[in-house]
């Protein structure tokens, strides 16, 4: 407790102090001075408080925009530009916070490395024999995350388990893996950005503005850290009545009907699946004789009778489905898109989705293997319907923004193909291109929203020849257009890439994967055509708009924060394996339990799991004290499954590997 | 053991405060002095039932001389009551003198009102129900008509006097029929009378009809709940949320006695003509219509005011799920939880109601609240805070609230969970009204012309909403000890 007041008040305090001393010198500049230092202290007391060895990183890195929330609520509402700044560097400084996550990962992919991997990572440079140290490489940077255990392994790291009602089992319990981390630092990357985006649009209410984004982003990284059930809930609701303010106060005309509409679509799903979360404890706690718990990776042990699985599937699926948003669900997405302010199209479009498709893969797929396996082939045809039809969407909009929306709606088609189809490299191509899909349509919206705010309009009519004009615009405008129709070299053709070539033997969609791939890949083509038509339609021919002849080009602003995306946009396209190496082994485990365990579901009415201790009998009550303390525990027989259990109606081998040409998996 | 007659206390406390308060009504200077030697009363009795709660309170039920029960419901409920009605007396505090109606026998009336919700909540014999709920009504009769220049008031008043006179004959009746069933009044004796099998059930099960009837209309259940947007909208504020709270709160206390131990037979609930089917359907009917029709109102009050009624709906589901997962009331738990969190966010989103209006304006449309959110965010804060909590937004005690109940409903299993999926989804409908209150506040301007709502001060308001904002946020990140609070409650309920 004393580490936690130091921290989170002593630390500070003094920096801020140090911070009012600086502006004594430089009274001009008082709230940038004021700003570092505040930073400085938080960000310091922070990673001292979260450091691996006190086992509070990942708490501190979601108290760390709670905190900034709070302090923004105490600038005056006038010094909109100190708001700005403050906001913005403080998630800066929260996105630098998360990198440390990388060490684990940069370690294994470049320590031991001969050549100038292994010379970044050591800072030592060989050469014919003699080292030569040229500075403190990047393991100084890590410090003690280099350490940590990497993500060569499956199971979640940087674990924290506080109880926290202890009545019903509700445990406060973070921890990220594989299939999590790239999306924390997606996060983390992109809330600065988005704020960054808006940064001269917003100009009303600016100080509530920076508030709802870090709200935002305390929502976002909650649910993706969370390992239980109860507390996901709570982060994924707690998310929605910023982005409601964000689309409701700061959007276009029809705002206050575009955010109504997601708050209510998201709603509808969410409490459909609160309810069915009280089921799946019931049903555990009923099993195993009284034992309260919403944990994750206690749960997902439980294998419920077929019937009760397909219902549960649809319950938890509809409200990731309605967020991811899934044909015939994702008719909310182009209204909140349109209406949201550039910033909050960002980070609509970057991570708020991304959270319905994780959603799948971190709960509905590993509680409800069973239907999620048998489901899959059905739900596949969902995906590809929206791939299409998005598609098809898209290239009749006039309205770029509108085109954006409804190619998310396709490009999200794939990352649930991918995931269905319950393979290795289908998953693993899905989280990527969740990545890529985060980081390309971020970018796009960013670059629709530059210019907007020159032009106010959308309308593709209205443009034409812009490329004379702005050709810096148009350069990065075409480099984001190729990485999302997906040109091998940038980060769209990697994941798409993985998601086609192994949904098209992906067992889970039974004999319907080639046709269904075929069909997807239409989806490729198709992007083409809509993303090119509107890129002729903007940038190419003459000039016919004279309000388009004054437009000024990118300014540096816009050019520092997409110069990330861009950079991001080729390095996850030339070398995935970075990226795809850490979430091979969480995606294994994924694949191969989910398998095993579909397989292993019994058509009758009683639920069993695997290798539950169950607490002795009640009629045993002496022993009851000395229950909780039974380290080994008796574990008690589980019901095996009946008889006329299913015959192998499945694959036996856990995974299923393909060798990839691009070789992430292998 | 303490001595039975210790352990009323409390609503000995509040009685002798009520006589108190007349006399020093006649020489106080100002009436808002009196708003807080009321507030202090009920606060200490309040807390008086908090310490007996906790010092003795028998596992088994007992009663004082046969018509009061002593029991941990009783206590409970008292500091439900009492702590709701005390954050009532505060917003009148402030809402009384800012619309110029100030006048001391308010708070007499209103502790009255108070002793017989007290009583009513541990009542456990038909006299001593009946002459408490009387007590109760009386009082809130003349509440509601209390702002009597307004024609509305005067409506309210008159339509829920009416209403409520009515449902008080058909509950006596009822009590008539069951003495004559079994020829005794207290509920425990009624219900070992019943299970012996010697008594006519035709008397029995017709009475059990009419105090359905009786019960629903005095908790505004669907279809008895047309006296509830007229009184709450007529009342003033303050007595809104008196009613939505403690009224609502002794009700459902009285409800669950007379259902669980007098009507616990199982026969008499499980059967096809039961209690429990019926507490089932009317639970459906009030959560569809109260959350439609609050959809379409124009007024911030009639709209929460229909949500009181599909809180209602809620508590229903509550009570049936607690009978259908055991039917020794261990459950009932969630249902006096949601009691607790359902006052404190009713005090809460009321409170920031009457903050809003000034000077004999109320706000009462949406249209009040318009720009309310950007000029005065102190205001709208708390109104939002309340206003997520009444829709069961996480992590306020709304949430925990509804979230226990749906609980309760999937683990009852069979029909109760499709009653879950209704519930979930009527809250969808709810989100949709609720929201209105901050697209006002937050996203639209005044139209022109119109100027923004201007606050009232009053610090008596903001201590209401400071209290009140505690309770739900609290009850939403740490809702252990409530919850415990509620379990031990009902521990000793049926037996």
């Amino acid at each position: 407790m004393t580490e936690l007041l130091q921290a989170v008040i002593l630390w500070p305090l003094l920096w801020v102090l140090a911070g009012l001393g600086a502006t004594k010198l430089r009274p001009q500049q008082a709230d940038t001075a004021g700003i570092v230092g505040l930073l400085f202290g938080v960000l310091f007391s922070l990673a001292m408080f979260g450091t691996p060895a006190s086992g509070h990183y990942l708490s501190a890195m979601l108290l760390w925009p709670a905190l900034g929330a709070f302090v923004v609520l105490f600038v005056p509402r006038q010094w909109t530009d100190t708001v700005r700044r403050l906001s913005s560097l403080w998630m800066w400084a929260g996105f630098v916070f998360s990198l440390w996550l990388l060490g684990p990962v940069c370690r294994d992919a470049m320590a031991g490395e001969t050549g100038l991997l292994g010379a970044l990572w050591s800072g030592e440079f060989q050469f014919f024999g003699s080292v030569t140290q040229f500075g403190p490489g990047l393991q100084y940077f890590f410090g003690a995350f280099a350490e940590q255990p990497g993500f060569t392994e499956a199971g979640y790291r940087f674990v924290e388990d506080v109880a926290w009602i202890e009545a019903f089992g509700i445990h406060y319990k973070l921890g990220i893996d594989g299939i999590s981390l790239w999306l924390i630092i997606l996060t983390t990357l992109l809330t600065p950005i988005g704020l960054a985006a808006s940064w001269n649009s917003v100009n009303k209410k600016v100080k509530e503005f920076g508030f709802a984004f870090l709200l935002l982003q305390v929502g976002m990284m909650g649910a993706f850290l969370s390992l239980d059930i109860f507390l996901f809930y709570i982060f994924w609701e707690l998310m929605l009545v910023p982005m409601y303010l964000i689309i409701g106060i700061w959007g276009g005309k029809q705002r206050v009907y575009a955010a109504v509409k997601f708050f209510i679509y998201t709603m509808v799903g969410s409490l459909l699946m609160l309810v069915a979360i009280a089921y799946v404890v019931l049903q555990y706690r009923e099993f195993s004789g009284g034992v309260w718990t919403f944990d994750l990776e206690t749960l997902s042990n439980l294998i419920l009778p077929r019937s009760e699985q397909l219902i549960l599937f649809m319950a938890f699926g509809l409200a990731f489905a309605i967020k991811v948003p899934m044909f015939p669900f994702h008719t909310w997405l182009p209204d909140a898109h349109v209406q949201a302010p550039t910033g909050g199209s960002v980070i609509l479009a970057a991570v708020l989705l991304k959270l319905g498709s994780y959603g799948f893969l971190r709960f509905a797929m590993p509680l409800f293997d069973y239907a999620a396996f048998n489901l899959g082939a059905t739900l596949a045809g969902f995906a590809i319907v929206g791939i299409i039809y998005g598609a098809l969407c898209a290239w009749v909009q006039r309205d770029v923004k509108k085109l954006v929306a409804y190619s998310s709606v396709s490009h999200l088609g794939f990352v649930m193909l991918g995931i269905f189809g319950l393979s290795q490299g289908g998953i693993s191509g899905s989280i990527l291109q969740m990545v890529s899909h985060g980081i390309s349509t971020g970018a796009l919206f960013i670059l629709v929203g530059v210019i907007y705010d020159r032009r106010h309009t959308r309308d593709l009519n209205d443009f034409g020849g812009i490329a004379k004009v702005m050709p810096a615009y148009t350069v990065l405008f075409i480099i984001v257009t190729m990485s999302s129709v997906g040109l091998p070299g940038t980060n769209g053709f990697i994941g798409e890439f993985m998601i086609l070539s192994s949904s098209f033997s992906a067992r889970a969609l039974n004999q319907f994967g080639p046709i269904q791939t075929f069909f997807a890949a239409t989806g490729v083509v198709l992007a083409a055509i809509y993303m090119l038509h509107a890129v002729l339609k903007i940038f190419w021919g003459p000039l016919k708009n004279e309000k388009n002849e004054k437009l000024t080009d990118l300014t540096s602003r816009e050019r520092w924060i997409l110069a990330p995306l861009i950079f991001l946009i080729f390095w996850i396209g030339i070398f995935p394996n970075f990226f795809l190496r850490p979430m091979e082994a969480a995606v294994d485990h994924l694949v191969a339990t989910t398998t095993t365990q579909a397989n292993e579901a019994q058509s009758d009415a009683v639920a069993w799991a695997q290798g539950v201790e169950r607490p002795t009998p009640p009629e045993a009550d002496d022993s009851d004290a000395a229950n909780g303390e039974a380290d080994s525990g008796e574990t008690a027989e589980v019901p095996t499954p009946s008889d006329e259990s299913p015959q192998a109606l499945l694959p036996t081998a856990p995974t299923e590997r393909l060798a990839l040409v691009l070789g992430g998996s292998q | 053991m303490t001595s039975p007659w210790i352990v009323l206390a409390p609503l000995g406390f509040v009685a002798f405060g009520g006589l108190a308060m007349m006399l020093t009504e006649a020489f106080a200077k100002k009436a808002a002095e009196l708003a807080v030697v009321t507030t202090t009363i009920l606060f200490a009795a309040a807390g008086l039932s908090f310490a007996l709660f906790f010092l003795d309170t028998p596992t088994a039920p007992e009663m004082v001389a046969n018509y009061l029960a002593y029991d941990g419901m009783a206590f409970y409920l008292d500091m439900v009551i009492c702590g709701g009605a005390a954050l009532a007396v505060l917003l009148a505090g402030g809402y009384l003198r800012e619309h110029q109606i100030e006048r001391g026998e308010f708070y007499v009336v209103l502790l009255f009102t108070v002793f017989g919700a007290m009583a009513l909540g541990r009542a456990i014999d038909l006299l001593s129900i009946f002459v408490s709920l009387e007590t109760l009504s009386l009082g809130v009769y003349g509440l509601v008509a209390f702002r009597r220049h307004s024609p509305r008031a005067a409506e309210g008043a008159l339509k829920y006097f009416l209403l409520g006179s009515f449902a008080s004959a058909i509950l006596l009746f009822g009590m008539a029929l069951l003495y004559g069933a079994t020829q005794s009044t207290g509920i425990h004796a009624i219900s070992e009378r019943i299970a012996s099998g010697e008594v006519d059930s035709r008397l029995v099960v017709l009475s059990m009809l009419l105090f359905t009837v009786g019960l629903a209309f005095k908790v505004s259940a669907v279809p008895f709940h047309m006296w509830t947007p007229d009184a709450y909208e007529g009342a003033a504020t303050p007595v809104t949320t008196f009613m939505a709270v403690v009224v609502k709160a002794a009700v459902v206390g009285v409800l669950l006695r007379i259902f669980f131990v007098c009507f616990g037979h199982e026969e008499l609930a499980n059967a096809q003509g039961g209690w429990v089917p019926a507490l089932t359907a009317l639970a459906a009917i009030t959560l569809v219509v109260g959350n439609i029709a609050a959809l379409i109102q124009k007024s911030v009050k009639r709209m929460l005011a229909y949500s009181s009624i599909s809180h209602a709906g809620f508590i229903l589901v509550g009570i049936v799920a607690a009978w259908k997962t055991g039917g020794d009331g261990a459950q009932l738990s969630t249902v006096l939880f949601y009691l607790l969190a359902y006052t404190v966010s009713n005090v809460l989103a009321f409170g920031a109601l009457i903050l809003v209006g000034s000077r004999g304006k109320e706000a009462v449309s949406y249209e009040d609240l318009a720009g309310v959110g950007r000029r005065h965010p102190m205001v709208a804060v708390p109104f939002v805070v309340g206003i997520l909590s009444l829709m069961g937004f996480p992590p306020t005690a709304g949430f925990f609230a509804k979230y226990y109940v749906i609980l309760a409903a999937v683990e009852a299993g069979g029909s109760m969970t499709y009653l879950a999926v209704l519930a979930v989804l009527c809250s969808v409908v709810g989100a949709y009204y609720y929201l209105r209150v901050l697209v006002f506040m937050f996203m639209r301007e005044p139209a022109e012309g119109n100027p923004t709502a201007v606050p009232m001060r009053s610090g008596y308001v903001t201590a209401a909403l400071v209290l009140s904002g505690y309770f739900v946020i609290w009850m939403g990140v740490s809702p252990d000890s409530y919850l415990e609070m509620a379990v031990q409650a009902v521990s000793g309920l049926v037996s």
